[in-house]
């Protein structure tokens, strides 16, 4: 009430249209339009020369139903959820571990989780296709703990790409539920304990419900990207780790078949956007809670 | 004196909320004025319509008989402390100090010499160049009247300046406010939500509640003389009682029965008549009990009761009494020495009597402002709220 | 009160998984074995090779061109976002932080994709421009977010202090507004520089034949390169990295201490 006399009514003052235009106007033009253009473009079909042509057609809708479509989709669909799983089963007990040492302990760590998140991202892909390559050390140690049997290979597999992701995006996940397991008063768990609970009961009943918003950001800012990921399968996937990033790649740079990427795009838009706009509209504005937490 | 800061039937909305509704004020030139109301009473942003950061839905504000209503904040000559001082963390104390100076273009040597007599008036020489985030409480608030100051406002407005102090500095700022205020002379707009500042430092208060004034006067008239029952309980501790004129004596006294308690003589300011309904307020400190039978005055109301809680408090003892339905609050002045005295027991009967001159008739009466009225806990769980057994009598 | 060890273990792993990468790379960019596995002798070869590589210095200047332009222009535009965000609550507004929101959330590759299209369907021709733009689309985001979340803890009796002390809305906005804001300012394009000069997925997708920036280039040389060239180039960057995060958190300790 004292901060912003509120403006509700439908005419705009000149100062807040001098503030937002610019960004407004950039964000529309290069954000909002393109958007809007895969789902037009999805309908078009694609001339010999790879450009789009002005001829509107379903065949890319159709495209969508038959060949290996649907096994890609569902690969996708379990490699993102097994990614978030296992970033928050991970980042859980790292954020718990991380509020309850002292603030020193606390900065170092967090400066440790962190330098990997600002490493290059292709970097950190490399990383690892030297450590999983057939003649890599990691190679070498399983098979001399006899645990992987020498012909068998560690890189382009489904796993291959479900370690990287994780590898990933687990910063992600351990920022946001820190954020809130920092703020959390731990004198909480105590309390329950003195009224008979124990620990891990404690940790179930009381601590997981007080970082339940950290723990649905970081299933958010883990699960959206694994969707669309599109390198980490790219360089340490094979053939058979493809994933619905690649295949508009190659739509769109392989086939040169841009409207069949558009529809493949827009699809993935779909799942992505709408659960994601209805969310933001259902809590108006002032709640950016996707984002708190997340790294600056 | 005439009347220097005039508020013309102010109203502001926020929404369906009448944030300050219809109030009609006016201020005099050099005095300390405050506005004394609970939080969401309306008074900081009649506060902010002065300093112009609110503009009124409708009514005037004059200063000096001139309309200042739309000017916007930096064309009034009204400056304000905040309530967390809002001091300038990237600028030093002295830049602070000098900020107000600066942004209208005066003078590097005026600046330098104004300055410098400001650091000296609030004695913060020596901290002139330290940074505002490593000040103490007090020196914050120093730096946040010299910023003000610098500026000759015709009118400082003070929003809660204390609230972020503790007690003793809080005592201490208190008595450096009024101090400064006889060395300078200018108009203090005061607003608190604390009685006890409000009562030690102004001239006048004015009672806000709701978005209106209750009541407007000094210090001893709001708290000898409420008009409602808000300002009497808001204002220091009280017992409210009520019944109605069954007798009136001569030109000054009425006789009042009060259902449950008894009949009790009243000094009759209001020219009440029989039958008229009776809100009497009369003030702890008032009543006083002793073991012995009182001997009999002109105007002594004495009344048999039983004594149900002790609180002793060093300088003075609280005693709550019972009559019937009625729980009566009692402070007790220890005038001797309290160990050579026999004390006055738990469920002791005793004798409580007052001067009919000492309770107050109330022209306005709301039963929700008992609430205020601080009431020890009987026996948990025990019975309901006291407030209540009022209500049954009605 | 006993403690579980679960949570120190998973931390302690956590740090391995995260390291052990890196640390193997490292070690590998001085290994003079082509190919690693086995330690064969150390060796400055590789990055005496990296260094005669003319076109990373290319590939690093378009990277670095790139990054300062789109950083510098979201940094006023986010800014501009951010106080009207701030300011501001109307429907215009709402749509404002939907469209300023929506960027952060959808995966890289379908912003890529969606710019891909808008610029041929334009007939753009894509290359070092069209990579410019696509990252002052996303900055704009990043730094609007951050200047915001740093308003949003901003003291507004200050401005209004300002406003009392015969401050113009001009003056109160450059002599209190900005340069406390500023931090908050730089801090969100020093996240837009990194993100600009660490993005491939967006730029790989506008980028045209011919337009490299230094991740293009290095995903061209893990895709048909010499590796050893890689982890050289991969060590130097960590290092980089390293430095620079250390540096920021030093200056940060610093002024905590001092504050």
């Amino acid at each position: 009430m004292k901060k912003n006399s509120p403006s509700f009514s439908g005419r705009f003052n000149p100062n807040e249209i001098l503030l937002s235009a610019p960004s407004i106007v950039w964000l529309i033009l290069l954000f909002a339009i393109p958007t809007i253009l895969i789902f037009l473009i999805a309908f078009k079909s694609a001339d010999a020369y790879g450009n789009i042509s002005t001829h509107w057609t379903l065949d890319n809708l159709r495209a969508l139903a038959n060949r290996h479509y649907p096994m890609i989709v569902w690969r996708t669909f379990w490699l993102s959820c097994l990614t978030t799983a296992l970033c928050i089963g991970g980042g859980i007990p790292v954020a718990y571990f991380m509020a309850r040492i002292p603030r020193k302990g606390r900065n170092l760590l967090m400066i440790l989780i962190v330098i990997p998140f600002w490493t290059n991202f292709l970097i950190r892909i490399f990383a690892w296709k030297n450590l999983l390559h057939p003649e890599g050390m990691l190679k070498q140690v399983l098979v001399f703990l006899h645990l992987v049997a020498p012909e068998q290979p560690l890189l382009y597999n489904p796993w291959a790409v479900l370690a990287v992701l994780v590898y990933s995006y687990l910063p992600f996940a351990i920022l946001p539920i820190y954020a809130a397991a920092e703020k959390f008063d731990f004198s909480l768990l105590e309390a329950a304990q003195d009224l008979g609970a124990r620990y891990s009961v404690a940790l179930r009943k009381v601590f997981l419900p007080g970082i339940r918003s950290g723990i649905w950001t970081a299933a958010a800012m883990v699960f959206i990207p694994a969707l669309g990921s599109y390198v980490i399968p790219d360089i340490v996937g094979g053939a058979g780790s493809d994933m619905i990033g690649n295949k508009i790649a190659q739509r769109a740079f392989i086939n040169r078949n841009l409207p069949e990427a558009a529809m493949l795009a827009g699809a993935l838009s779909l799942t992505v956007l709408l659960p994601l706009l209805i969310y933001l509209f259902s809590q108006r504005r002032n709640k950016h809670q996707l984002l708190t937490g997340t790294p600056p | 004196m005439h009347d220097y800061l005039v508020f013309d039937h102010l109203t502001k909305r926020y929404g369906a909320l009448k944030a300050v509704d219809d109030v009609s004020l006016s201020i005099e030139q050099g005095s300390i004025f405050s506005l004394l109301g609970p939080s969401g009473c309306g008074k900081t942003t009649l506060l902010r319509m002065i300093a112009g950061f609110e503009k009124p839905d409708s009514g005037r504000i004059l200063l000096n008989g001139r309309d200042i209503t739309q000017l916007p904040p930096n064309q009034r000559q009204v400056n304000t402390i905040f309530q967390n001082y809002a001091l300038f963390p990237h600028l030093s104390v002295c830049e602070n100090i000098a900020f107000g100076l600066k942004v209208t273009g005066h003078r590097k040597a005026d600046i330098e010499r104004e300055t410098l007599r400001m650091l000296e008036l609030v004695q913060l020489e020596r901290h002139a160049d330290s940074k505002v985030t490593e000040l103490s409480g007090g020196q914050k608030q120093r730096t946040a009247i010299a910023r003000a100051l610098i500026k000759k406002p015709n009118i400082l407005l003070l929003d809660e300046p204390l609230a972020a102090l503790d007690l003793k500095l809080r005592q201490r700022m208190l008595m450096e406010l009024d101090l400064l205020h006889d060395e300078i002379g200018i108009t203090f707009l005061y607003v608190t939500h604390d009685q006890s500042e409000a009562m030690s430092l102004s001239d006048k208060i004015a009672v806000m509640n709701e978005g209106h004034i209750e009541q407007v006067g000094t210090p001893s008239q709001i708290y000898e003389a409420p008009c409602s029952s808000f300002v009497a309980a808001f204002i220091g501790d009280t017992n409210f009682f009520d019944g109605a004129v069954i007798e009136v004596k001569d030109s000054e006294y009425c006789t009042v029965r009060i259902g449950g308690f008894g009949d009790v003589l009243c000094y009759n300011d209001k020219k009440l008549r029989v039958g008229n309904p009776v809100h009497l307020s009369i003030r702890p400190e008032k009543f006083a009990i002793s073991r012995n039978l009182p001997e009999q005055r002109k105007g002594r109301n004495v009344l048999s009761v039983t004594v149900d809680d002790i609180v002793y408090l060093g300088t003075h003892t609280k005693y709550w009494v019972l009559l019937n339905d009625y729980r009566v609050e009692i402070n007790q002045q220890h005038m001797r020495y309290q160990l050579d005295q026999i004390p006055i027991k738990h469920n002791e009967q005793v004798w409580l009597y007052w001067n009919a001159d000492d309770g107050y008739m109330l022209e306005r009466y709301c039963e929700d402002d008992e609430e205020m009225v601080f009431q020890p806990p009987e026996e948990i769980g025990d019975n309901p709220e006291p407030t209540e057994q009022h209500n049954e009598e009605e | 009160m006993k403690r579980s060890i679960i949570p120190l273990t998973v931390t302690l792993l956590t740090l391995l998984f995260f390291y052990i990468p890196i640390i193997l790379l490292v070690a590998q960019s001085f290994n003079a074995s082509r190919y690693s596995g086995a330690w064969t002798g150390f060796t400055l070869e590789w990055y005496a090779r990296l260094f005669r590589d003319r076109n990373i210095w290319m590939a690093l200047r378009n990277s670095l061109a790139i990054g300062l332009g789109a950083t510098t222009l979201s940094m006023v535009f986010g800014t501009t976002a951010a106080l009207a965000l701030d300011r501001y609550r109307s429907r215009l507004q709402r749509t404002h932080y939907i469209l300023i929101y929506m960027p952060l959330v959808i995966p890289d590759i379908l912003m890529g994709m969606c710019l891909l299209l808008f610029f041929v369907s334009l007939g753009m021709k894509l290359g070092l421009l069209t990579i410019f733009l696509a990252h002052v689309t996303f900055c704009i985001s990043y730094v609007a977010m951050v200047v915001l979340a740093r308003l949003q803890d901003f003291d507004h009796s200050l401005v209004e202090a300002a406003r009392d002390l015969g401050a113009t809305r001009r003056q109160a906005a450059t002599r209190v507004l900005l340069p406390l804001l500023a931090p908050g300012i730089l801090s969100g394009g020093l996240l837009a520089f990194t993100l600009s000069i660490d993005d491939f997925v967006i730029s790989f997708f506008v980028a045209g034949p011919g337009a490299t920036t230094l991740p293009i280039y290095i995903y061209s040389m893990i895709k048909h390169g010499a590796p050893p060239v890689i982890n050289a180039l991969s060590t130097i960057l960590l290092f980089i990295t390293f430095a620079l995060i250390i540096t920021a958190q030093m200056l940060t300790w610093k002024k905590e201490k001092t504050t």
